[in-house]
């Protein structure tokens, strides 16, 4: 999956589900679309189906540092690449 | 030293009805609101008793997702109640998040629907599917869920207290709400409660034995509170609450007062969990006139728990006719729509205070024969106009939990 369609992918999913308005890259997830912790578990089990594998707890945890939906593509594929290594 | 607390605001989802104009309107006309148990797919084929106290009207909830991600079905009914009266009340912002605002309110089970699918998601074979099992799933399930949603909602940030004891539910959390305002560690507090469509707790009655069954092809003729063909209760859905508001706070903001709560007891039988109990609900009732310093005559209304079951509603006419002889008017509200479980405790409370306010008693609904060991107190048979200026409300719930509260009327 390319950078293009993953971000596709996730803006779709902030929107269609988390009903995020016109999200951009570097928006703050939380001052500016009101993304809170909860939504965070939510979204984190929504990009295990998407992958179609289980996300470790170490990996999980270093979700919290996300703060934009660049951040949450960085994390994707940092995750992608360990699992295909 | 003690204080007033009066009401100042209530909303009710009822199976006869949302809001005053509809509930009164049931009563007066006698509409039922039990209707056919609706599939679940799960449990329905195999209960007996086919009948189900409905919420089947559209309710506007017009709720965001930031506040229903949290949110099973029974948190709607509970926030849709608990907005309404803030709306209703008139209450300010700076007041509402002052920390003198608390929230009594709670469920039988939390959000049994919610919690039906994490058992399916346990027992299923797709092993993926565990890591969906979450903290929404707990937030949304979780007994206290009606509270804090309620509290996520609207900003309030006072206590939270949140009784969950199965059908006095309600009962106590508005008990325990008059409690904290008497007493001074509140100003003013939303109380009530909810139950969501349940198949579960109709299961569970089923099993006991206590469910009607004889009335599956004619569901409004059912339940039947002291009619000697009552054959069981019937379990129901709908949300309710009440603000309590200290009397001196809500006169000096000008609050329409809509009743004062005089008087609440609250004991346990003690003994068996299932069974009722005479010796602890005759106790109940006499507290909570001992706490309202009245005399039994000084009532004129009793909203009974009426269940219609064979022993309870017997048990809790010899209760009435020891504390209180013939003389109050008698009804059992739970005919109109069934046993609400959670919420029943508030909306016989609205209820009784619509009544009061528009100057009538409505009649047990389908009260055609009278059992003769129910026959000694006055039982309301029609739509009677007449002035009632105190009501009790009694509740009592498996556990061998029993409520009373006492009310009088909005006038000075």
């Amino acid at each position: 999956m390319t950078r293009d369609e993953l971000q596709g992918k996730i803006v779709a999913i902030l929107v269609d589900e988390f009903e995020f308005e016109d999200p951009g890259l570097t928006d703050n997830l939380r001052d500016d679309h009101g993304f809170d912790s909860i939504d965070a578990i939510e979204l984190l089990a929504k990009i295990e189906d998407m992958l179609g594998y289980q996300i470790s707890r170490k990996e999980k945890e270093q979700a919290m540092s996300i703060r934009t939906i660049s951040d949450i593509l960085d994390y994707i594929e940092t995750i992608q690449t360990a699992h295909s290594s | 030293m003690t204080r007033r607390v009066v009401i100042t605001a209530c909303s009710a989802i009822t199976p006869i009805g949302y809001g005053k104009d509809a509930i009164v309107e049931s009563l007066r006309r006698g509409k039922s609101g039990v209707k056919a148990l609706r599939d679940d797919g799960l449990l329905t084929e195999r209960i007996h008793s086919k009948v189900f106290g409905t919420v089947d009207y559209p309710i506007e909830y017009g709720f965001a997702r930031k506040d229903t991600k949290t949110m099973g079905p029974v948190a709607y009914y509970a926030c849709k109640v608990a907005g309404d009266v803030l709306a209703a009340s008139g209450l300010d912002q700076e007041f509402i998040r002052s920390g003198r605002l608390g929230v009594s309110f709670s469920s039988t089970h939390g959000s049994p629907t919610v919690q039906r699918n994490i058992y399916k998601t346990f027992f299923s074979e797709d092993q993926s599917k565990f890591s969906s099992i979450g903290a929404v799933d707990y937030l949304k399930s979780m007994v206290h869920t009606t509270a804090v949603n309620i509290t996520r909602m609207y900003g309030i940030t006072g206590r939270v207290v949140a009784s969950s004891t199965a059908c006095t539910t309600s009962s106590q959390s508005i008990g325990f709400a008059y409690e904290m305002v008497k007493f001074g560690m509140q100003d003013a507090m939303i109380a009530g409660g909810a139950d969501e469509y349940d198949t579960t707790t109709v299961a569970v009655f089923d099993n006991l034995l206590a469910c009607s069954v004889d009335y599956n092809d004619t569901p409004e003729c059912t339940p039947r509170p002291f009619d000697v063909n009552r054959d069981g209760l019937v379990v129901g859905e709908g949300g309710a609450a009440v603000l309590l508001e200290e009397y001196e706070h809500a006169r000096a903001r000008g609050a329409v007062i809509l009743g004062e709560v005089i008087g609440f007891a609250c004991n346990n039988n003690g003994g068996d969990l299932i069974l009722p109990n005479l010796d602890g609900i005759t106790a109940t009732l006499r507290l909570a006139l001992e706490d309202a310093g009245r005399k039994p005559a000084d009532v004129d209304f009793i909203s009974a728990h009426a269940t219609a079951t064979k022993m309870g509603d017997v048990i809790e006419s010899q209760a009435i006719a020891e504390v209180y002889g013939d003389k109050p008017w008698v009804a059992g509200l739970k005919s109109y729509m069934g046993h609400t479980m959670g919420t029943c405790g508030a909306i016989e409370l609205i209820l009784s205070l619509y009544m009061m306010e528009e100057g009538f008693l409505a009649p047990t609904l389908n009260l055609e024969n009278i059992d003769p060991r129910c026959a000694m107190l006055r039982h309301l048979r029609e739509v009677t106009e007449t002035e009632t200026r105190t009501a009790a409300i009694q509740n009592f719930a498996f556990g061998g939990v029993n409520t009373c509260l006492l009310v009088t009327d909005g006038r000075e």
